[in-house]
């Protein structure tokens, strides 16, 4: 996709090269359908071991998992998977972890998204300028989107942690702390913490989806701006954001659902505690289904899905009210 | 696009369907049979000695092939009980203590009972080995490969240098040495203290060492007169002496504290008390920072009535319900838990064996060991009580006591309302087990 472009004008229709009783068939058309009907079977054809691969792996799952959702579905004694309406729901709802979880998935998506997007913009700005070693700064720059989630959980357990991590070396030598910070003891300093780790991630993201589409504004435009006197700040907030606002609200959108879908970083630093204080819905979810209850972690699940899919509507309907082009 | 196309897809399609729905069968032409075999509590050291000692099998056994699973650690027994509920593609099992509970009650694990009956591995086993392979009706899920049991690993030099001849042999005595070597400003803290993940079972050591003289050695969370260890006077002592630990001997952030940090803080030279298992002298023996005439073991703490109780742990080779080939399954049970195949797996990974004979070893008495062979020496001092990790919500309940010493270690929680909560919490389960 090149985000942030005008539409492309309509492309003038042309008839192919040939007769133009090619282009239209003698035979009232049938010749044509009954290309399309092979053609038609041809691709099915060829489709049809993705799709049935799909629907066994990815499809039949989601459908028997949600059916759980209604069932006293619990590892520990399968022998009673009877039908119980949404008695697991309201066993989600009337959970006393409920409202932290909820409240902790807010800030969990907003406080990881915001300077994610601010950092990422900056790199992407600083990337497009042509400098030496641009490719060199730019692999290492979107590295760490390589590194799988839990790895950088455990690498940000022992940075923070508060005898021997590096974190509070470094503060104390700076002399910004007097004594150690026992940044995973506390569910605060925790949350910070896990919140740090995913920015570093995830600013990545942002960064190459930004970059890609500030490479699509043509020059001239910078050009035509800086002979009209526009400054620098003008220039972002009347030319490039706009032109690339597609993209970023694509890639905000993206972002928001898996973030909200990231347990990885989470599981990895925290465990979700101390105190079960740092757990979001899906770090819960798992735990849940640790312990065996696949009912109840399914309806959490359904209740993920839903949310995220109200969340979708309502963002690409607002941001398509005010304008935005994809 | 042609009828010719239109066919080579539908034959791909066919054929790449086809293939994936393969490599189900165990068995060949010529009779060889193959077993699958699952670990859980995989390591790249571990798998790399299963080969060998698969190896060793396949040679004895030319009609037997075993294919070996070894799924990440961290989702193994999801795994497992994924391919354990789809009924086929395994034939031999890691089956953990925690495990055998909801997948005996699921009917997932064939009762190797029968099959092993003339067996004559039972005569070489450890009363506790014996005990372990079977449940209370006489079934067995599984033979134990080993256990998993604690001791106190303590730096010689440090409690020296406070002034102590001895190792702490009661949990009072080591708040006490634990509290002479902390000194914050040094980074050296006393006690490695675990307050993260399975913070429980450090909890109940220290109160079924207050209780253990009254401790029903076949359920480790109940008295003999049928109530639970949490509802003990003396388990509120326990508890206090533990907290007490936290707050004067141990770094603040061990609230959070799981296995890795526990031994990096003593193999990192800034902790001067661990318990931990046995499996923790292999890592401590590489470390850089402490030598190993700096360090040794003694035995599991005691409480005020001088005896301890050793909470075992263990895991071993069960055989899935659904396998094709379960006599082939057993056979190599038998052959993991025997002989020179069984006393090399417990020695590699630093386990308590399951054979007398292995327990005789001079690998055993000797170093960092010898604390378990004094354990074993004593059982009067030393009782050993089967902790309830086979009943199916165990999983359920160490999350929820996890988090509730926490909340103690936090001071969102009372001391006296863990324990009402914990007592509460086991009397309804049973309840409901018996109902």
């Amino acid at each position: 996709m090149r985000a942030g472009t005008a539409p492309p004008a309509p492309e003038k229709v042309r008839p192919r090269s040939g007769s133009p009783r090619r282009a239209q068939p003698a035979d009232g058309g049938r010749r044509k359908r009954e290309f399309t009907t092979r053609r038609g079977l041809t691709i099915a054809a060829f489709m049809a071991p993705a799709a049935l691969f799909v629907a066994f792996f990815t499809y039949y799952p989601m459908i028997a998992g949600s059916q759980m959702a209604f069932r006293n579905w619990n590892l520990s004694d399968l022998t009673d998977t009877s039908f119980v309406g949404f008695g697991n729901f309201k066993a989600v709802f009337g959970d006393p972890l409920w409202g932290t979880v909820l409240s902790n998935t807010a800030l969990w998506v907003v406080a990881s998204i915001v300077p994610q997007l601010v950092i990422g913009f900056a790199l992407a700005l600083w990337l497009r300028r042509r400098f030496r070693f641009r490719g060199l700064y730019q692999a290492l720059i979107f590295f760490p989107w390589a590194i799988s989630g839990f790895l950088i959980g455990i690498l940000f357990r022992w940075m923070f942690n508060s005898e021997f991590g590096v974190v509070n070396d470094l503060l104390m030598k700076a002399s910004l702390i007097d004594e150690p910070v026992a940044w995973l003891a506390d569910p605060k300093t925790a949350m910070v913490a896990i919140i740090v780790a995913n920015i570093w991630y995830g600013v990545t993201f942002f960064a190459i989806m930004i970059l890609a589409a500030l490479q699509s504004i043509p020059d001239e435009i910078y050009e035509a701006a800086a002979l009209d006197g526009a400054g620098k700040v003008r220039t972002l907030f009347q030319i490039t954001i706009p032109y690339i606002r597609a993209t970023l609200a694509l890639t905000v959108l993206l972002r928001v659902i898996w973030i909200f879908n990231f347990p990885d970083i989470i599981f990895g630093t925290t465990g979700g505690g101390p105190n079960n204080e740092t757990h979001i819905v899906t770090t819960w979810m798992i735990t849940i289904m640790q312990q065996g209850d696949y009912g109840r972690a399914s309806a959490l699940g359904l209740l993920i899905v839903a949310g995220l899919l109200l969340f979708s509507v309502f963002y690409l309907t607002a941001t398509k009210e005010k304008g935005v082009r994809r | 696009m042609n009828r010719r196309n239109t066919v080579v897809a539908l034959g791909l399609a066919l054929g790449l369907t086809a293939t994936g729905c393969s490599a189900m069968g165990g068995g060949s032409a010529d009779g060889t049979v193959t077993l699958n075999m699952v670990e859980s509590l995989t390591n790249p050291a571990r798998t790399e000695l299963l080969q060998r000692l698969i190896g060793d099998f396949e040679k004895q056994n030319p009609k037997i092939k075993v294919n070996l699973v070894s799924p990440p650690t961290a989702q193994a027994d999801q795994k497992i009980q994924q391919m354990l509920q789809s009924g086929s593609g395994v034939d031999t099992v890691e089956v953990r203590d925690i495990t055998v509970g909801p997948w005996s009650n699921n009917k997932w694990l064939h009762d190797m009972g029968p099959d092993l009956k003339g067996w004559p591995g039972w005569s070489q086993l450890t009363e506790n080995a014996a005990a372990a392979a079977k449940d209370e009706e006489g079934r067995t899920y599984f033979v134990p490969y080993g256990f998993y049991g604690l001791s106190l690993f303590y730096r010689k030099d440090l409690i020296a240098e406070a002034g102590y001849d001895k190792p702490p042999g009661t949990w009072d005595e080591l708040l006490q040495q634990a509290s002479s070597v902390q000194d914050k400003a040094k980074r050296r803290y006393g006690y490695a203290f675990r307050g993260g993940p399975n913070a429980v079972s450090n909890v109940t050591a220290v109160i079924e060492a207050y209780v253990a003289d009254r401790i029903d050695p076949a359920d480790g969370y109940r008295l003999t007169d049928g109530s639970t260890i949490f509802s003990a006077p003396e388990a509120a002592e326990a508890l206090k002496t533990y907290i007490e630990i936290f707050k004067k001997a141990a770094p603040p952030s061990s609230v959070a504290w799981g296995y890795p940090e526990m031994v990096e803080g003593f193999s990192n030279g800034s902790t001067a008390f661990l318990l931990q298992d046995p499996e923790v002298i292999a890592t401590l023996r590489k470390s850089k920072a402490i030598k190993e005439e700096q360090w040794t073991t003694a035995p599991l703490l005691a409480g005020p009535g001088g005896k301890a109780v050793q909470p075992l742990a263990t895991a071993g080779w069960g055989v899935a319900k659904g396998s094709k080939h379960k006599a082939q399954a057993v056979k190599l049970v038998e052959f993991l838990s025997e002989g020179e195949a069984s006393t090399t797996f417990a020695q590699e990974n630093s386990l308590v064996p399951i054979l007398k004979e292995a327990a005789e070893d001079s690998f055993y008495k000797t170093g960092p060991w010898a604390s378990y062979v004094t354990m074993n020496e004593n059982p009067d001092r030393y009782l050993t009580a089967t902790q309830p990790r086979d009943v199916p919500w165990f999983t359920e309940w160490t999350q929820k006591a996890d988090a509730d010493v926490q909340r103690v270690l936090l001071g969102k929680m009372t001391q006296e309302q863990l324990l009402a909560d914990w007592d509460a919490y086991w009397t309804a389960k049973r309840k409901s087990e018996k109902s």
